[in-house]
């Protein structure tokens, strides 16, 4: 059997040269763990971040629908790099990796120590377990179609469970001026906020529960099958982005 | 056993640090140094005026505390963006085409260096002071564009980055040959679509004037800045120009232990 391997073509470089590869690895580190957390970040923020900012906006319907969507994206588009030149599988965990480090940071610093929100009331959400699995999906199946299918639907599936630990003491039911709410409710009327308005918050619909009590389900699976669309939109866009032509002219 | 000239010499050259490859290792980590002395510096300000002077900006003290900042913020970033490019543009090797490989390898780690400046400070712009802004204005009430996050972010860290990015993009177009002769398109990208985020303040600046006073991350308004993070994937292209040419350069020089 190991007579079908082929040997490898290139020699690895030894002393100085081997000294010098290193020294640009960690050069390249250094630079994409601020590049993807800067820009993963800003990206995550602007579309889903209020879903992540706020322990009241973390409902059944929407949140689990709209999170991985958007976390699969730049996930998507360094694996196409990472694992199409350098067979590197942790595209996916580099970049949530990241965007977890970003978000603890603001949530400490900017949220708690400047305008005193509880950090429990922001404390960020985690698609660590959803990563892990999208990057070890590609390196076992070296597929952008399994990928895509599996991968992408692992990945919205496990974010829900992977978060139910974090945020579900917060969905406790307390009676607090003759209603029943949330725990997270209450959080969000103690700490009023210019984006609090029910106008500008989206918020769960009641139709979704004609079925009973599976919302969550529901939109999880609805997520499953935009990821693996998304995913598979996102890998192009990382190999577009990823071009290494030089032009004449811009 | 006699130590010989030679011997003493080598031991030298390998004994020496930072190796010849990383000479401007120095200035790298000072850079993220003095950066973050003036990011934290910017955080430790706002803890300390944002709440007693920052919240209405028709008081007396917002012009002393803000808008003074906000006036420093534009003249310093002003007259950094032009001592650094012309810095870069005054000093630039005219004799590319006698370029030594090492002396090549060597300025392609300093390439990196520059752009790795770069994303520090995108982390900063895009990461901490971004989701500030949410925090601020959640509390304050937005009368004017120039809110005591606004300052220090769209008049300091977003021109900032820019600056960096702008350095990184002519470093390497009068430094490194294969960029003096092509522009490269990555490198471009991941430079030029960033600061398309700077220009979308303005979009983002009329619609919160014209209807929407509150804040909330998600509202169309903030589009112009996700797309212009996009471009950011550009490092992936110029990531595989520089191995590609290091490979090149590399095996192309005698082995040394």
């Amino acid at each position: 059997m190991s007579a079908k391997l082929s040997k490898p073509t290139f020699k690895p470089y030894t002393g100085e040269k081997a000294r010098i590869t290193r020294a640009y690895d960690y050069l390249i580190l250094v630079l994409a763990l601020f590049l993807f957390i800067g820009s993963f970040h800003l990206h995550f923020a602007l579309t889903v971040g209020d879903w992540d900012f706020w322990v009241d906006w973390k409902d059944r319907q929407w949140w689990p629908l709209v999170t991985p969507l958007i976390g699969i994206t730049f996930p998507a588009a360094v694996q196409a790099v990472l694992w199409s030149n350098f067979r590197l599988p942790l595209g996916a965990t580099l970049c949530v990796a990241c965007l977890s480090i970003g978000t603890w940071i603001a949530r400490v610093f900017a949220y708690h120590y400047w305008n005193y929100f509880p950090i429990n009331m922001v404390m960020p959400s985690t698609l660590l377990p959803s990563a892990l699995v999208l990057d070890g999906i590609l390196m076992l199946s070296n597929s952008l179609t399994v990928t895509a299918i599996f991968g992408g639907s692992a990945f919205a599936l496990l974010f829900y469970p992977a978060n139910w630990p974090i945020f579900g003491m917060f969905h406790l039911p307390v009676e607090a001026g003759n209603s029943q709410l949330t725990l997270a409710d209450m959080f969000g009327f103690q700490y009023i906020r210019t984006g609090m308005p029910e106008y500008l918050r989206i918020i769960e619909r009641g139709t979704l529960r004609t079925y009973g009590q599976i919302a969550t389900p529901l939109s999880a699976f609805c997520s499953a099958l935009l990821c693996t669309l998304m995913y598979t939109l996102w890998w192009h866009i990382g190999k577009w982005f990823a071009t290494t032509r030089y032009l004449k002219r811009i | 056993m006699a130590t010989t000239t030679e011997k003493i010499k080598v031991i030298t050259e390998q004994a020496k640090m930072p190796p010849w490859y990383l000479k401007d290792l120095y200035r790298y980590l000072s850079a993220f140094g003095i950066l973050t002395a003036i990011y934290m510096g910017f955080r430790i300000y706002q803890g300390a005026y944002g709440v007693s002077t920052g919240l209405d900006s028709t008081a007396p003290d917002f012009d002393v505390y803000w808008m003074r900042l906000f006036n420093f913020n534009v003249t310093f970033v002003t007259l950094f963006a032009g001592v650094s490019w012309g810095w870069l543009w005054f000093t630039r090797d005219k004799n590319l085409d006698k370029l030594e490989p090492k002396e090549e390898i060597r300025r392609y780690f300093t390439l990196t260096m520059f752009i790795s400046v770069y994303t520090f400070a995108v982390y900063w712009a895009g990461s901490y002071f971004a989701e500030q802004d949410n925090s601020w204005h959640q509390v304050a009430i937005r009368d004017t564009p120039f809110t005591a996050n606004h300052i220090i972010e769209f008049y300091f860290n977003f021109p900032m980055y820019i600056i960096l990015g702008g350095c990184a993009w002519l470093y390497a177009r009068t430094r490194l040959p294969l960029y003096a002769k092509g522009i490269s398109l990555p490198l471009t990208l991941a430079v030029v679509g960033p600061f398309m985020i700077l220009v979308s303040v303005g979009f983002n600046e009329w619609g919160h004037t014209f209807w929407f006073r509150e804040e909330f991350f998600a509202a169309p308004i903030h589009y112009g800045f996700v797309i212009g993070v996009w471009f950011a994937h550009g490092v992936g292209g110029i990531l595989l120009q520089g191995v590609t040419r290091l490979i090149e350069l590399l095996d192309a020089q005698e082995d040394v232990a």
